[in-house]
């Protein structure tokens, strides 16, 4: 059975995945795997820029929206032109010749990412370039075009140390994706710096201290050459910012709210007991 | 055929006719990359895919090993995103597929120049074509000498080696006597070659040309790395595929501080950086000044390094405490220039002077090529000076162009350029080419690529134009206090031009004034070759039809990709589209109308000429033209002795007396006394590089009056989503975010990246049109509304194709260049301007626009891919 693991933080947005599925796809007919998809309007991989934080902490991650091949597929179940179906692999295909044009699995995918293409009359989409497998080929186009290795595919029993501490996207759904992700933006950062207003100086090596003020989970961290502290991967929530340091007056900041990546801002901490 | 282990998808599978290896890079000039495996069925190109070196070779990849990891390079090409997807620009709707000429342009009578970038076309026929333009070079020659033809001998474009373009019909004028050479500046890197040369030599470039063995240096040694200007996710890619962004994680990994300095959170910054500084475009310079403040106050130099290798610093250092000007350089100063907090500015000094460091560079970028960019480049190497440059984890790295002009840099004895494993040779087909010799001494005149738009307009044998230097983009030091003149004595003014690399209109500075040179009546006769009807072609009298490298047979090397090199047949994969020729092809056509077909081809196929490349190419003695004809392509593996090389300037930094610069003092110049005795006056390139407000040639900084009118400093980068002008056609990049904006009225256009707290100020929403405009034009252009740009910042890539709403003043294409200063870095610095400028920007009243311009609204248009050739065909 096959799998895909996409890691968000190996990515460095080429695109590479999105334009390799074009190429393989648009003006090709790989029938009875797929038909050819339309010129432009189709993402069967597409990748999304996701802008974090504000001026000057700010990072770009890059999400992936593929066919996830779920093993309990929405789409199969809502085609009522048998149409769609698994194959041996766990790769899921929308057979292009039974496709009769009704968009119910349009509609019943969770993930949205079935098209349609209204030249041709039928749902389309990923199909892991199956017509490529079927002749020895290893991987599909988007793995093999990607350059930073943030995109791996093969049999689940190969990756299986790899995908042991990954996620899948949606597991309320209950789809259970063959697709794979590490670094998936559902967490986020909270970041700022301190400093010394009076003596002009960033603060190095102050005491940060980050409480989800709902759950009491606490993380410290140290600031950095810049006076900077980054943390990493937060769950949703309320959170309280405690700045510490030796010679300075300690600052409180409560009722964060974290629901995207923040840059809480610059602090100052002022001299004192 | 299937191999070992992951080398999949090598091979010809059952449904495809044929694979064939091709080099797909953009340099342009006889050097390939980015190679590819191409399927091919039925004159279809199936797919583009990236090269497995493996395919036919046993090959062993290189590896660095530092702190107790290994980074191993790959053995399949990392190839960018417009070489996979080069299937679009093959088959755009924008190609010329036959002969044009100008509707109201006749040789025989009226020529209408001023129509020029106005007027339609029609089709002709090859035949009507080569006789128009033999009896057009004929009379142009009798009547003003072969000099009165000007040929573009450079640019940037699909990198062949017997069809190469750039000047293709040099070898032809020669024959009939000579002609004028438009001159390459070095348009990436201006403030390193005019400004750094001075201080450290390292010829030709000025940038780290030599850099033997730094990576696993850096890897070792460096502590913190820092990008000025600098994205090694962006510009690398069109010349060495993506290798860089793997050594940037492994940077990373390392635990090697990485840190951006930058307007703009460029591509590798978003995903590399940890530490972002977002600075005002081209004021790197007072960024530097604080920082060398901050050392010399708190004795944080080496001052031992520089007591033996630096010539100069007292004056240097009186400068910069204020001793000289009475204002010193102190981080507080520098804040207000830079937009950078003092605080920032004294911590990135502290931790510069603690730890082992070294700076990165990728050719463009908010520092390099702005107003008096020799300042920010002579001072970094200043500043690397004051730590220790060339000592372990210290240097300059230029991530870009590895090998570009072989392993060597002659004349210096350091001159190595390669700074990963190098290879066991680095092939060379230049015999092959039929295009330009690069470097053309013999040339009677040259007219350098930034002042086409004076000489034209403003000068004349009575008033001609001076300038100093560059004959190339490789010259020495010494070349740039040469003065050159247009008209020289004895050579004609311009009055054809020969372009088979029109791409002035998107790439070069203040190309609106660019557009009226154009339409000079001076200029009786242009004649572009092209395979797309884009940009500068617009403003020709007939063009002709250029096959794309998918088109024809040829012969080509990669001596750039990271992993392995490789020469390869680079054969032909479908047939022309509609009546396009190569650029050889086109010039022997016109060679036959002219009687010298023979001559020109030396009685030699194309077929001799890639022999010709074979013979001479530094790999015929390894495998023969049998075997590398039935294979297809060679591949060639690193150095097993890579590693006994001598870093870059460790020899130097130990012992400088022995192995000195190339400077004439043979140490680093903080004071040059080369700059002294020939520009005594010069305020804007002093002999003590120094922070130049504003001077005669340049009045591009916020402090000044014109910012009150136009309040925002443009930074320009090499495009993302383009090589310079190439690529902006291709509808899979089209369709990304960052690339273009879809405005309202359907049409994609160029991206201007606004912070939000400026867009507020405007009104303008994310996806809103804007007009980006100053006092030399406007343009129109889509918002980005991003924290990716800092406040009072705009940042619009450059290359956008131009699409002229009034040719001259108003663009809808977004080609930021229109509107860039036309003055040269300084005034002896014959470099071009594209960054750090001012403009205003105001949300775009598009029903008045369409209302007041109705046919340029309404012109043939592709939704995937945009302008298409029917907007200039006549119905």
């Amino acid at each position: 059975m096959k799998v895909l693991l996409i890691d968000i933080n190996k990515c460095n947005g080429c695109y590479n995945c999105q334009i390799a599925c074009k190429d393989e796809h648009v003006g090709n007919d790989w029938s009875p795997i797929a038909k050819p998809q339309p010129d432009t309007g189709h993402f069967w991989m597409k990748v999304t820029d996701i802008v974090q934080g504000s001026v000057p902490k700010v990072r770009v991650r890059y999400m992936h929206d593929i066919c996830q091949h779920c093993d309990d597929a929405p789409c199969i179940k809502a085609c009522k032109s048998n149409a769609v179906y698994k194959r041996e692999d766990g790769i899921v295909i929308i057979d292009p010749n039974k496709c009769t044009g009704n968009r119910n699995c349009v509609d019943a995918c969770p993930y949205k990412t079935i098209y349609f293409n209204f030249d041709l009359n039928i749902a389309q989409k990923c199909t892991m370039c199956a017509h490529l497998l079927d002749e020895g080929w290893k991987e599909p186009r988007c793995v093999d075009a990607c350059p930073t290795g943030a995109l791996r595919f093969g049999e689940e029993e190969e990756l299986k140390e790899l995908i042991a501490d990954a996620e899948i996207l949606f597991p309320e759904y209950g789809a259970r994706p063959r697709v794979y992700y590490k670094g998936l933006p559902n967490k986020y950062f909270v970041a700022g710096s301190v400093y010394d207003p009076d003596d002009d100086e960033v603060l190095e090596g102050a005491t940060i201290t980050l409480t989800n003020q709902q759950t009491g989970a606490t993380s410290t961290i140290v600031t950095d050459l810049f006076g900077d502290f980054w943390f990493e991967r937060q769950e949703p929530g309320v959170y309280q910012l405690k700045m510490e340091i030796d010679g300075y007056i300690p600052l409180i900041i409560n009722d964060i709210e974290v629901t995207k990546d923040i840059n809480v801002g610059d602090f100052e901490l002022r001299k004192g007991r | 055929m299937q191999k070992k282990g992951n080398t999949v998808q090598t091979g010809t599978d059952k449904k495809t006719e044929k694979t064939v290896v091709k080099g797909l890079s953009f340099l342009g000039v006889n050097i390939d990359s980015n190679m590819v495996s191409v399927d091919v069925k039925d004159n279809k190109i199936i797919r583009i895919r990236p090269f497995h070196y493996d395919w036919k070779y046993d090959v062993e990849p290189w590896s660095i090993e530092a702190r107790g990891k290994t980074f191993k390079a790959g053995t399949k090409a990392l190839i960018p995103p417009f070489t996979l997807a080069y299937k679009n620009r093959v088959n755009s709707p924008n190609r010329v597929l036959y002969p044009l000429k100008r509707v109201d342009w006749d040789p025989n009578g009226e020529r209408n120049p001023q129509n020029r970038g106005i007027s339609k076309y029609e089709r002709i026929s090859w035949d009507e074509a080569t006789d128009i333009i033999a009896a057009e070079i004929r009379r142009i020659i009798d009547k003003y000498g072969p000099t009165a033809i000007l040929t573009q001998a450079d640019g940037h474009a699909e990198t062949k080696v017997v069809h190469a373009p750039h000047g293709c019909c040099c070898r032809l004028l020669d024959l009939l006597g000579g002609f004028t050479m438009q001159s390459r500046n070095p348009d990436s890197w201006e403030g390193w070659y005019w400004g750094a040369k001075h201080v450290w030599g390292n010829e030709p470039l000025g940038k780290a040309a030599y850099q033997s063995n730094i990576v696993p240096d850096m890897a070792e040694h460096t502590q913190m790395m820092l990008y000025p200007g600098c994205d090694p996710e962006t510009t690398t890619w069109g010349w060495g595929g993506q290798t860089v962004s793997q050594l940037c994680y492994w940077f990373s990994e390392l635990g090697i501080k990485q840190v951006y300095i930058c307007p703009d959170l460029n591509y590798g910054a978003a995903v590399h950086a940890d530490k972002w500084i977002p600075i005002l475009p081209n004021t790197d310079a007072a960024l530097y000044l604080g920082i060398a403040y901050y050392w010399i106050e708190k004795g944080t130099y080496d001052k031992e390094y520089v007591d033996t290798h630096v010539v100069g610093f007292d004056k240097f250092k009186a400068y910069v405490m204020g001793d000289e000007d009475g204002i010193p350089k102190t981080p507080k100063w520098a804040s207000e220039k830079t937009g950078i907090p003092s605080r920032i500015i004294k911590a990135l000094a502290r931790a510069w002077a603690s730890m082992p460091t070294s700076t990165a560079h990728a050719n463009g970028g908010g520092l390099i090529r702005g107003p008096y960019a020799t300042e920010n480049a002579r001072l970094e190497v200043c500043l690397l000076g004051m730590q220790g440059l060339g000592k372990p984890g210290r240097h300059m790295w230029s991530t870009i162009e590895w090998g570009m002009m072989g392993d060597e840099t002659p004349p210096h004895k350091f001159g190595k350029s390669i700074p990963i494993p190098r290879r066991k040779r680095y092939p060379n087909l230049d015999p092959a080419s039929r295009g330009p010799s690069l470097i053309n001494p013999e040339c009677p005149q040259i007219i350098p690529k930034d002042k086409f738009h004076q000489a034209i307009l403003e000068h004349s044998a009575e008033n001609p134009m001076t300038w100093y230097g560059t004959v190339h983009c490789r010259e020495l030091t010494e070349n740039q206090f040469v003065k050159y003149q247009y008209p020289e004595p004895g050579c004609s003014e311009i009055h054809m031009i020969w372009t088979d690399s029109p791409s002035l209109m998107t790439c070069w500075n203040d190309s609106n004034y660019i557009a009226k040179a154009f339409q000079s009546p001076k200029i009786e006769f242009i004649l572009a070759q092209h395979p797309w009807l884009e940009n500068d072609c617009l403003f020709a009298d007939i063009i002709l039809p250029v096959a794309t490298k998918f088109e024809l047979d040829d012969i080509g090397v990669d001596n750039l990709t990271a992993e392995f090199g490789a020469v390869f047949l680079d054969p032909k994969c479908v047939e022309p589209k509609g009546e396009s020729l190569s650029d050889y092809e086109v010039v022997c056509a016109i060679a036959e109308k002219l009687g010298l077909l023979e001559e020109l081809t030396q009685g030699k196929t194309v077929e001799d000429w890639i022999k010709v490349g074979f013979d001479a190419s530094g790999i015929e003695d390894v495998i023969s033209w049998d075997e590398f004809q039935e294979k297809g392509h060679y591949v060639i593996g690193h150095d097993p002795d890579w590693y006994k090389y001598e870093v870059a300037l460790r020899s130097f930094a130990e012992d400088p007396e022995n192995n000195p610069l190339t400077t004439p003092t043979g140490k680093l110049e903080f004071y040059s006394q080369r700059l002294a005795e020939h520009f005594p006056d010069d305020e804007e390139r002093p002999p003590i590089p120094k922070w130049v407000e504003k001077g005669e040639s340049h009045d591009e900084r916020l402090s000044g009056d014109r910012a009150k009118k136009y309040p925002y400093l443009v930074v320009s980068n090499h495009p993302r989503w383009r090589v310079h002008s190439q690529h902006d056609d291709m509808q899979w990049l089209r369709e990304i975010v960052t690339c273009k904006m879809i405005g309202p009225d359907g049409y994609a256009y160029q991206t201007i990246w606004i912070n939000p707290k400026d867009a507020e100020k405007h009104g303008i929403r994310n996806g809103d049109v804007v007009e980006a405009f100053n006092e030399r034009g406007s343009v129109l252009v889509g918002a980005y509304v991003t924290e990716r740009i800092m406040p009072g910042v705009v940042s619009i890539d450059h290359g956008a194709r131009y699409d002229p709403i009034v040719p001259g003043c108003l663009d809808r294409g977004g080609a930021i260049n229109t509107i860039t200063p036309r003055n040269t870095t300084s005034k002896n610095a014959t470099g071009m301007v594209s960054q750090g400028f001012l403009v205003d920007i105001k949300r775009a009243d598009l029903d008045a626009l369409r209302r007041e311009y109705p046919e340029a609204f309404s012109r043939p248009y592709d939704r995937g891919s945009g302008l298409m050739r029917e907007r200039v065909i006549k119905d």
